[in-house]
């Protein structure tokens, strides 16, 4: 039998096998946390920190990423407070200037309430998720693509940038990257980047029912790990 | 040399070593450490070993090189002991003079002693002269006793006792309640508990533990570590070996930086010898400790100083930074706990278990114990390696220590390295001790002090070193890789005249995202330079924005440059020296410069004899 430990989310208690992650066990139950970088069933590189949550400890808030900590008995920890709120838009406004040029990124901001986007856009066509090298890593453990340099440099290539016989041409860094999910009125030119916005109407209750899954179209979108892991179809446990 | 099988083998080498140092009536100390090598410090040697040889007295005279005394721009430097003569800048060719007259016949020779910039006296000995009065040199002082090559050397001015000490009468316990009743906080930058770390270490399950010695050292312009490694590595192997008897370690770590060539050198030679006379290896002085290191050479990026990245570039990974929910005193090396403090945390380590956690906890103030190195540069008289009391305030750092301006008057200092922050004049009286920088806005980090003057533009400041961490950044995590870039976007744009007042409050925010949200210290300290320009300099940011004006004369697309026709004597060097053929004028006649073809390069300015080339 797996150990379970009760912890606390915005004042729900919730069980959790010992071992699994606070986003894993957040999403189980229904509760959105957004998060990008996180592939279910891998080790967490805590890249994208979208999914911090404020983590209770004697009294004093820490902000931290939850997919990154463990489920520890007696936790208490804060997924929608204002304070997480605005840095999670923060966070998601970064990366939507950065490349606008994805469905599931624009999701993301919509999901995190970014409203305007007070930087210039830039049209990146990869945001450094690191989902596609986990797959390929952590799932496939092959190395066929892997990161290299650092800061401004840091780019996804394969190894001295020829295809690697690594390659099992599985396919798998396509199906997980946001990048390949074109916007819905079609790709947006260098210069017409915008913020989309369309689905902002379906977002209206989220601040208001913060943290309850509503299984948003976005969700599917920004590939959540309860549609990718078609929690839908699973009785809750 | 025979083996050290005991303490009592220990102290009957070390009474033998020390006979043989007092056997010599005079001692020329030269520093041999990478500023004055770079100085020709080496030949300086060569000379002086062979007038020795050539005036017959290599039996009498004892000839020593040593690592770095801190006063660098001096180098290179020569102490004569007994009398504690301190020479300056000087060359091989000196060196006969050196024997002849100082040595022998007991003259100073006037030329080589140092000139108090401040009040223009010529000052005879090292503790005499401002730069080291003010000084309190519990670490940098060993420097000039010992040759780091020779372990001898170290023993005989009582090394080794420290471990011996330990090893004979103290348990782990004892060890780490002395470390923290001392109030040792970490040296490389974030001031975490020495002993609390230890604790926690040894309190870890698991047999295989690891001490780790954080020698990277990539803050620009640092080089305390450098200075300590390189001049008396046999007292970080001291304190290693303390700390890892402490926490239940038998293999330790070197970390060095691999553009430290001599640091590495030395640091090798010494676990050479150690392990040579039997003080690393099996059951060392008899005990059942055992205890090895290895020394691991580093790629040199910034970021891998934190300590997850070290620990991954230490297991052969990319060096980056991992979350660091589950710490690296349960979860480090190989996944076993580890204890890693950086090189002067270590040296600490010894004279605490030798004198008592009393005698360090009288230095220092409330929360910060002992003496710190700093690296003190920028528009100050004198520029070095400075150790001093915790506690000691701004003023006495840059005024006394400092000797105050070189030509305008000082309005700042930058403090704690990138990612620390900026001080106005008016905090200077604030005490370099952790809590206090920290609640202004700035820390020590790992000890860096920059002044600047009113030639200093704070704007420039921040974008210099958000550049410089933008490129250090290892770009894994969002916040620290595109929050970085942009706050570098918009002070660029406001340093070029582009800023918006409302980009102020967006740059805010976006620090206080940044800090909060990074995955790693470099990211969450990443926004220091920039709130802290904010704090204390708004005025200078809304010149830059308002009026498009930059007051310090720096951002080039805010100035012009112009000739004062009252000074210019019409030589026509900036005619001549103007790279793009802007300045005109007829000889003897006030020159003037085209703003069209001016690309503000500066160089007619710095060529200026008469200082008439001005910037508005
Ligand atoms: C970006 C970054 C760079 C760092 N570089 C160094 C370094 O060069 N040397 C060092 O001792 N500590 C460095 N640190 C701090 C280490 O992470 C660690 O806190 C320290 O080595 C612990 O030793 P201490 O407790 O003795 O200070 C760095 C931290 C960060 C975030
Ligand atoms: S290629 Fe796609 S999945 Fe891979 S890091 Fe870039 S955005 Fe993420
Ligand atoms: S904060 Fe910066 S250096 Fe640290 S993990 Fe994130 S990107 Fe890398
Ligand atoms: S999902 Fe946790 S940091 Fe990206």
């Amino acid at each position: 039998m797996v150990q379970k430990v009760t912890i606390n989310i915005d004042g729900m208690s919730i069980r959790a096998p010992k071992g699994t992650s606070v986003l894993d066990a957040a999403l189980e139950y229904g509760i959105c946390i957004p998060h990008l970088c996180h592939v279910p069933y891998l080790s967490d590189i805590g890249a994208c920190r979208l999914c911090i949550v404020e983590h209770v400890v004697n009294g004093r808030a820490k902000i931290t990423t939850s997919c990154t900590l463990l489920v520890e008995e007696g936790m208490v920890i804060l997924s929608n407070t204002e304070k997480v709120r605005k840095l999670r838009r923060n966070i998601a406004e970064l990366i939507v200037a950065e490349a606008p040029n994805s469905r599931a990124i624009q999701d993301i901001a919509i999901r995190c309430g970014v409203k305007e986007v007070r930087y210039p856009f830039r049209n990146n066509d990869c945001i450094l998720c690191g989902r596609c090298v986990q797959v390929c890593t952590g799932r496939y453990g092959v190395k066929a693509i892997g990161f290299v340099g650092r800061g401004k440099d840091r780019r996804v290539e394969t190894p001295f940038n020829l295809h690697s016989d690594l390659c099992r041409n599985c396919g798998a860094c396509i199906d997980v990257c946001p990048m390949t999910v074109v916007p819905c009125d079609g790709p947006m030119k260098v210069g017409e980047e915008r913020l989309c916005g369309k689905c902002e109407p379906k977002m209206a209750f989220a601040e208001e029912t913060p943290g309850f899954c509503v299984w948003c179209d976005l969700g599917e979108g920004f590939q959540c790990e309860r549609y990718t892991l078609g929690v839908r179809n699973q009785a809750y446990p | 040399m025979a083996k050290i099988n005991t303490i009592g083998d220990l102290e009957a080498l070390r009474t033998d070593l020390q006979n043989y140092r007092n056997s010599f009536q005079t001692t020329l100390i030269v520093c041999g450490g990478t500023g004055c090598k770079a100085s020709r410090s080496r030949d300086l040697i060569n000379a002086l070993k062979k007038e020795l040889f050539k005036q017959g007295m290599e039996k009498s005279v004892l000839l020593r090189s040593t690592g770095c005394h801190g006063f660098c721009e001096q180098g290179p430097i020569v102490v004569i002991e007994p009398a504690n003569t301190f020479y300056c800048h000087v060359s091989p060719d000196d060196a006969e003079e050196i024997i002849f007259k100082t040595v022998n016949n007991g003259e100073v020779i006037e030329r080589l002693l140092y000139t108090d910039p401040v009040s223009g006296k010529t000052i005879q000995t090292e503790s005499e002269i401002p730069f080291y009065l003010f000084q309190d040199r519990q670490l940098l002082a060993q420097n000039r006793e010992v040759d780091p090559c020779s372990i001898e050397d170290y023993i005989a001015i009582g090394g080794y006792s420290a471990i011996a000490k330990t090893l004979a009468e103290m348990s782990p316990e004892t060890v780490i309640k002395e470390i923290k009743d001392a109030g040792l906080r970490g040296r490389g930058g974030g001031g975490f508990p020495t002993g609390q770390k230890w604790t926690e270490c040894r309190d870890a399950p698991g047999d295989e533990k690891y001490v780790v010695c954080n020698a990277d050292e990539g803050d620009p312009g640092a080089y305390m570590d450098r200075s300590v490694l390189e001049g008396n590595p046999h007292l970080v192997l001291e304190g290693m070996m303390i700390g890892a008897w402490a926490i239940g370690a038998w293999q330790g770590k070197v970390y060095v930086r691999n553009e430290y060539p001599l640091a590495v050198e030395h640091i090798r030679f010494a676990v050479q010898q150690a392990k040579e006379i039997g003080l690393l290896g099996e059951n060392i002085l008899g005990s059942s400790f055992s205890f090895d290191v290895e020394i691991a050479r580093g790629g040199g990026a910034f970021v891998c100083g934190e300590s997850t990245a070290l620990i991954a570039s230490l297991e052969g990974k990319v060096g980056e930074p991992r979350p660091k929910d589950i710490h690296t005193v349960l979860d480090g090396l190989w996944h076993k706990p580890t204890t890693l403090n950086n090189v002067e945390t270590w040296a600490n380590v010894p004279s605490i278990i030798l004198n008592g956690s009393k005698w360090f906890g009288s230095k220092g103030s409330k929360n910060s114990k002992g003496t710190k190195i700093i690296a003190l540069t920028g528009r100050i008289k004198n520029t070095g390696l400075v150790e001093i009391a915790m506690g000691t305030t701004l003023n006495t750092v840059v005024f006394d220590i400092g000797g105050g301006p070189t030509g305008k008057p000082i309005r700042a200092v930058q403090t704690g390295g990138p990612s620390g922050g900026c001080l106005p004049l008016d905090k200077f009286y604030l005490p370099l001790d952790f809590d206090a920088l920290a609640d202004a806005g700035s820390m020590i980090g790992s000890g860096g002090i920059v002044v600047m003057d009113e030639e200093t533009c704070m704007v420039d400041v921040a974008k210099y070193f958000l550049t410089f961490l933008q490129d250090e950044s290892c770009g894994k995590c969002v916040p620290c890789r595109l929050g970085i870039d942009r706050m570098l976007e918009i002070i660029t744009d406001i340093s070029e005249g582009r800023g918006k007042p409302e980009q102020i409050d967006l740059l805010e925010d976006l620090a206080e995202t940044v800090s909060q949200t990074s995955l790693c210290a470099l990211g969450k300290t990443a926004a220091n330079p920039v709130l802290s320009t904010l704090r204390y300099f708004r005025e200078e940011y809304d010149a830059h924005i308002r009026q498009k004006k930059c007051p310090a004369g720096v951002c080039q697309e805010l100035i012009t440059y112009f000739i004062d026709p009252e000074l210019c004597s019409g030589c026509g060097i900036c005619k001549r020296e103007c790279p793009h053929g802007a300045i005109t004028g007829e000889r003897k006649q006030a020159h003037e410069i085209d703003l069209e073809l001016c690309q503000k390069c500066g160089i007619c300015r710095s060529e200026c004899a008469f200082e008439a080339i001005k910037v508005k």
